[in-house]
């Protein structure tokens, strides 16, 4: 195993010295986590700072003084509309739903003819809509009010209208609402480890075709399994490294995150990063043996770059099962690939066990990916030298 | 001593047809002499040297390196074998001394030998300079240098070369005749040479002995001037163009 080790130096050495492949890697897939993680983070920030900023818009509020009354003593301010609110809405530049009050409203009111308050908001407009359940909540305060009121009056128990209490509450914790924003990150995880694998893994296979040193790399008494192995352990060493830095780079991108709730809710620390890494790692090595089995049969890089576009796809396709359908874990999902680790991943984010059965499934299966990789490189290695 | 007998490889072709690249290749080639491989394009010569790595396995005939059978003893036949194959390909983000290095390690030799013996062949081959750069924009004969200090670096017993004037110059070529007529002879080791090539002026000039191949076969061996008499001719390539090419090849 002398060969292996003196393979897998020269190829980690290798790879590390390919520093523009490196640069781009670590920029397009290292740092795009934390570039997404902080994005995200100044959007929620501009929500929540719109749901405390307690401001409702009416268009016509000086017809309705009972409502902005109600409004005023829910701690509101009213805000009048902009005359074009339609059109603003229609192209996001207004963030807030609109309550329209018609003209008549308050006499109405009065005369107890059940007036009609419209709301305007647009369900392309994020914001905006973000905004309509809280207005929907206060109209039918108002109208609770009233309701009780009246009711009253008249010496009947406000009891009446409601024949049954409804307290809520809600059983997740701070980390499993944390995910919400969160689930992301596995996918960026998974990516860094594709990405830092595929360069290395087709330069020591296809590239080695197309340099024309595969054939005298054979030409020495190392055995071809042995040769292949060094490769794979140094192609599985450079997706390793890259994963590490992609795992330990959201520990810092926290402290940028803005708004402090959002920064309680994402715990990534250490120990998360250190679980990350476990979850990777065995996908990292049996990613690097599927990409270098399909590269050694291609004669250049360029072609290997095609053949492995299928690998690269269903890698980047396999994790969206699980954010598009987030929660619903089954048990096919361990035996997948880049499924399993997401979610393995995503149950560290929530911070679960992540289950003996779910990681003794999932490392079965990249052991098996890995060693038919592995053997099936070795067994190619001469034939693929000579042609 | 190689010794090569009755050899035979056909591979599969287009629409289950076989390609006989070789069809009866039999030579022997001693320690201290030169020996050239001369043929057409085609004749069957770098397959003949790839079965002789072990890279390809024969359909029929035996490869034996100083009585070791390359079939059955592979990797202790290449470990007395240092071969230039057709392809010399190096690695660009690696020096020439740490290309020639990962050579040495692979040959199993120890770190402070492989690096005084790199030390030397660079001083043979007179590319000393060349040692601290990495490989990527070196010109042919550059490459070719450290290809052949990267084969020779274990000090074989068996040098063999495919084609090795391959785009070289006439500087380059004129080095690497000498170097190569140093190594056969007792000062530079006694060394065993078998080289392939298809140019009449290098085999002329260097070979102690020729082995003529054309169409897959052993068509003759011999010195020049034995080939030149059995042919009955002063010119080596009217002598060789007789032995490889049949009568109609030779008409068109």
């Amino acid at each position: 195993m002398n060969g292996a080790w003196t393979v897998f130096s020269k190829e980690l050495i290798d790879a590390l010295r390919d520093r523009r492949t490196l640069l781009v890697v670590l920029l397009s897939s290292v740092l795009m986590g934390p570039l997404v993680l902080i994005a995200l983070s100044g959007l929620v920030a501009s929500f929540e700072a719109r749901a405390e900023r307690r401001e409702v818009v009416l268009a016509g509020a000086e017809q309705a003084p009972t409502l902005t009354n109600y409004l005023a003593r829910q701690g509101f301010t009213v805000k009048p509309a902009p005359a074009d609110y339609e059109a603003r809405l229609r192209r996001a530049e207004l963030g807030d739903p609109v309550l329209v009050v018609p003209a008549d409203f308050e006499a109405a009111l009065a005369r107890a003819e059940v007036p009609r308050l419209l709301l305007v908001s647009d369900s392309a407009n994020k914001r905006a809509n973000a905004g309509v359940w809280r207005l929907q909540q206060l109209v039918a305060g108002f109208n609770r009010e009233r309701a009780t009121l009246a009711l009253a009056l008249r010496g009947v128990s406000p009891d009446l209208t409601e024949s049954a209490r409804l307290d809520e509450r809600d059983l997740a914790n701070p980390q499993t609402r944390g995910t919400q924003l969160t689930g992301i990150l596995p996918f960026f995880v998974l990516m860094a480890v594709l990405y830092g694998a595929l360069h290395a893994a087709l330069d020591t296979t296809a590239g080695e075709r197309e340099r024309g040193s595969l054939e005298p790399l054979l030409m020495n008494p190392a055995a071809p399994l042995a040769i292949v192995l060094g490769k794979w352990a140094a192609v599985s060493a450079v997706a390793l490294l890259i994963a590490l830095l992609s795992c330990f780079s959201f520990i810092p991108a926290q402290w940028l995150l803005q708004g402090d709730s959002l920064a309680a809710l994402f715990q990534f620390g250490v120990r998360e990063a250190l679980w990350f890494i476990a979850v990777i790692a065995p996908f990292a090595a049996a990613l690097a043996a599927l990409l270098m089995a399909v590269a050694i049969r291609c004669k250049s890089v360029k072609e290997a770059q095609a053949s492995t576009a299928l690998v690269v796809l269903a890698c980047s396709l396999l994790p969206l099962v699980g954010l598009l359908n987030p929660g619903a874990e089954e048990r096919w999902h361990f035996w997948v690939p880049a499924l399993a680790q997401n979610t393995l991943m995503t149950r560290v984010l929530k911070g679960e066990t992540l289950g003996a059965e779910a990681i003794g499934v999932s490392l079965a299966v990249c052991a098996a990916m890995a060693l038919l990789g592995v053997a099936f490189v070795a067994r190619v290695l001469r034939r693929a030298a000579v042609r | 001593m190689i010794r090569i007998a009755g050899l035979a490889k056909a591979f599969a072709g287009p629409r289950g047809t076989a390609v006989h690249a070789v069809r009866d290749v039999s030579f022997s080639a001693a320690d201290g002499r030169i020996t050239g491989l001369l043929g057409p394009n085609g004749a069957g010569k770098t397959t003949t040297l790839r079965m002789l790595a072990g890279l390809i396995a024969p359909d029929a005939g035996t490869l034996e390196v100083d009585g070791i059978a390359v079939a059955q003893r592979p990797r202790e036949a290449l470990a007395t074998m240092g071969v230039l194959s057709d392809a010399r390909g190096l690695y660009p983000r690696l020096t020439a001394r740490e290309n020639i290095l990962y050579f040495a390690a692979l040959q199993g030799m120890a770190r402070d030998e492989a690096a005084a013996r790199a030390e030397a062949l660079a001083q043979m081959l007179e590319c000393s300079h060349l040692l601290a750069r990495r490989t990527e924009g070196f010109s042919q004969g550059e490459r070719m240098k450290v290809a052949l200090a990267r084969a020779l670096v274990h000090d074989p017993a068996h040098i063999v070369l495919d084609e090795p004037t391959n785009g070289l110059d006439v500087v380059a070529t004129r080095a690497l005749r000498e170097t190569l007529q140093w190594l056969a002879s007792p000062a530079g080791g006694a060394k065993c040479i078998v080289f392939s090539t298809h140019i009449m002026q290098e085999v002329e000039r260097l070979c102690d002995e020729v082995v003529v191949i054309a169409r897959g076969r052993t068509v003759a061996q011999g010195t020049v001037p034995e080939l030149r008499a059995r042919c009955g001719t002063r010119d080596f390539e009217e002598a060789f163009v007789r032995l490889a090419y049949s009568d109609e090849e030779v008409q068109a």
